[in-house]
């Protein structure tokens, strides 16, 4: 297959991979359900297609499946199981989340729910400028902390220090920089995901919750509200689309922006609909808002991307036309 | 004809012929040295066949897809080579003309336009009907061969230039609000009309208050069917929020690019400045990537409707956070400076103004994604 898959069989697979995502059970069982209904091999024939579609049913359905690990370890060349987990850069950031020093390296980064029971993890290390890609026995990772906002904990930090001569170096792949778009992009389609999902259940409750002897949707404040999620939503998911079209590191920076923007403002205005039901533990809106808050720090969020992009820019001397007729 | 040829052959004649098309003018010059140099460029595209692709064959066109219209705006906004907003009044009216007009009365009118030989204008607005344009109430009573036409438009921009004017009348009964509403095409010079342009606010006479005093309308000059000229307007809209975008957006990231070289050579590589600059082109990129959706469904015939709001609430707010950007890193310039790079910095930020204003205001675009897009029900 030549980087596209079908659509009719992304469109099943989508439908099975939600269903499997929905289910309740741990994320490593997860995981393996993924894997059987194809995951690798949607993973290797259409990265980027295939990636977003995995990614909005994510968003769709909160679910704590370790696709991330999958989706930058692919990305750099590294065969892909539910038993390898990948070292993810430190919240806000995309820079590695290693470096050396001395005969140790340290690490300062995230891990995702796959990293309890993974054996082997992907670690990139950043040495005088360049990003080398090594492999470990995952155990050196495992998070003591179990705090963070996340209920399903999809993602821990990690701060260690291990020693240099645990690493093993990884087969020449992908780059570093590529990985960090691919998975951008991927975020991308989650966040939105998670942010339709959070729009659908506001506009079902505007319309059933009824004040003043009328649904709370007839109110202008709250059907603008709803309407600005929406439209943010739609801008950033096309150029989430347009990241399909080719890799291009620059758009998958604006891709991850502009999804984390979108989530933040739909959540904001999501909570606000659902008021007083929407604040307690018993409504699951807080599973997404919190997941949301998690994922927008992910390789650079909705506050740290734009002055990054804005130093592209001003590196480059030009604002580019990245999308053409 | 096909697009990325076109789009080649476009550039290259462009670059040609990059010094006769520049304007003759410093900075922005006046309206009349803005609107003759519009017509020149016009001219020169049709007299090379750029400007007469993506128009049918009936209106002196080469036919071909609408996208090699939206190119043409494109090239031109990004070489600066003329002011958009003249450029914007074809791009809305004549598809809607071209569909709903009599044949042989678009056939001999639109070419002169396409030809830059003409202006037209769009006369909906009233000073008792803007967002609510349905209660309009600029009569046209039957009468011999056509209609005369009584009352006021306001906000009509371009009349001072025009020869024609694209009309929203009231044949019904006063309160027949969407249903009484007949479009007629208008001679401007046509006995009855008067008109005083109105200043904006960013210094220009961009528009003007107009009076029609029994104008009288001959029956060949109706668009649409008599007491079906809301279809008409609502065909218009979506086309003020396709096209013309594409081209303005084009713009955008000119000045975005501008104000970069700004930054640059004043050496400021700030966080802040990276910040602001990053998240206005971000948003420019969003609208421009829903905007290029937009385009080709028109291309592939598709009818276009309120999704269009989209594209213009994110315009509207690209817009705004470019040249808020500009306004808060350029330190002063806006506020306090002299020169020609100054004046259309301070053009450019107070004109951003009014996007949310011109083609139906920001509230009422949210209005319709709520009722339209998310089926919210009505409004109380
Ligand atoms: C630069 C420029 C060029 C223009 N060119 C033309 C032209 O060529 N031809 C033409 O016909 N018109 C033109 N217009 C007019 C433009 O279409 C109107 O200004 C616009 O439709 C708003 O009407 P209004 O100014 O009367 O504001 P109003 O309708 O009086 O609105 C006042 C405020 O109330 C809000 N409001 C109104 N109704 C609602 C509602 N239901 N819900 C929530 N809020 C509401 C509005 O959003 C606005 O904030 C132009 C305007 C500008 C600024």
């Amino acid at each position: 297959m030549s980087g596209l898959v079908d659509a009719e069989d992304l469109a099943l697979l989508a439908t099975g991979f939600e269903a499997a995502m929905a289910e309740e059970t741990r994320p490593a069982e997860t995981d393996q359900a993924l894997f059987d209904l194809g995951w690798a091999e949607l993973l290797s024939a259409a990265p980027s297609q295939g990636a977003a579609t995995a990614f909005r049913a994510l968003g769709t359905t909160n679910s704590a499946a370790g696709l991330l690990d999958d989706v930058v370890a692919n990305t750099l060349g590294i065969d892909i199981s539910p038993q390898t987990c990948v070292v993810f850069p430190a919240p806000h950031q995309a820079k590695a989340p290693a470096h050396p020093q001395g005969d140790a390296v340290v690490v300062d980064g995230l891990v995702s729910a796959r990293d309890e029971e993974a054996t082997t993890a992907v670690l990139a290390v950043e040495a005088d400028g360049s990003v080398r890609i090594s492999t470990a026995d995952a155990r050196l990772f495992q998070s003591p902390v179990a705090g963070g906002v996340d209920p399903g904990r999809a993602f821990r930090r990690v701060s260690v220090e291990i020693p240099a001569d645990a690493l093993v170096p990884a087969p020449a792949g992908g780059s570093w920089d590529s990985a960090v778009a691919a998975a951008r992009t991927a975020l991308a389609h989650q966040l939105l995901g998670g942010a339709r999902w959070m729009l659908a259940e506001a506009r079902q409750h505007a319309i059933d919750r009824a004040q003043f002897g009328r649904p709370v949707a007839s109110f202008q404040a709250i059907r603008h509200k709803l309407a600005e999620s929406l439209v943010e939503i739609e801008g950033a998911a096309s150029v989430a689309e347009a990241c399909l079209e080719g890799p291009n590191p620059l758009l998958a920076a604006l891709a991850k922006s502009l999804a984390g923007q979108a989530a933040n403002t739909t959540a904001t205005h999501a909570q606000q609909v659902l008021a007083g039901i929407g604040f307690t533990a018993e409504h699951r809106f807080h599973y997404w808002l919190k997941r949301m808050l998690v994922v927008d720090t992910l390789f650079g969020s909705a506050s740290s991307l734009p002055a990054e992009i804005g130093h592209h820019l001003l590196s480059r001397g030009a604002a580019p036309r990245l999308i053409q007729l | 004809m096909d697009p990325e040829t076109f789009r080649r052959d476009l550039g290259a004649w462009l670059d040609d012929n990059a010094h006769e098309l520049a304007p003759p003018y410093e900075g922005a010059g006046s309206m009349d040295e803005q609107m003759a140099h519009y017509s020149y460029v016009k001219r020169s595209l049709y007299d090379a066949g750029f400007g007469r692709y993506g128009w049918p064959e009936s209106v002196d066109g080469l036919g071909g897809s609408p996208l090699l219209r939206a190119m043409v705006g494109e090239e031109i906004n990004l070489r600066g080579l003329c002011d958009p907003n003249p450029w914007t009044m074809i791009e809305v009216l004549v598809p809607t003309v071209i569909e709903f007009a009599r044949p042989e009365v678009a056939a001999a009118l639109v070419p002169p336009f396409l030809r830059g030989d003409e202006m037209w204008s769009q006369g909906f607005s009233e000073p008792d009907a803007g967002s609510d344009l349905a209660s309009l109430s600029c009569r046209a009573a039957k009468t011999d061969g056509g209609w005369l036409v009584s009352g006021q438009k306001i906000w009509t921009s371009f009349i001072q230039y025009a020869q024609r004017c694209v009309l929203l009348t009231r044949t019904g009964e006063p309160n027949s609000a969407h249903r009484g509403i007949t479009a007629l095409l208008v001679d401007v010079d046509s006995p009855g009309i008067t008109y005083s342009p109105i200043e904006t606010m960013h210094g220009r006479l961009d528009f003007a208050e107009v009076h029609y005093d029994e104008v009288f309308v001959p029956t060949e000059r109706l668009i649409g069917e008599e007491n079906g000229g809301w279809q008409v307007a609502m065909d218009i809209l979506p086309y003020e929020r396709s096209t013309t975008f594409w081209h303005r957006g084009a713009l955008l990231h000119r000045r975005c690019s501008d104000l970069v070289a700004h930054l640059v050579a004043n050496g400021d590589h700030s966080d802040t400045a990276a910040k602001a600059l990053g998240h206005a082109f971000q948003w420019l990129v969003a609208f421009r990537s829903q905007s290029r959706d937009t385009q080709h469904r028109l291309a592939n015939g598709q009818q276009l409707g309120v999704e269009t709001s989209i594209d213009k609430i994110l315009i509207t707010f690209a817009e705004q956070q470019l040249f808020g950007a500009v306004r808060d890193l350029l330190g002063g310039v806006v506020e306090f400076d002299d020169g020609i790079d100054a004046a259309m910095w301070r053009t450019d930020y107070l004109y951003s103004k009014a996007a949310p204003i011109y083609g139906g205001t920001a509230e009422i675009q949210r209005n319709i994604v709520a009722r339209r897009l998310l089926d919210l029900g009505p409004e109380s």
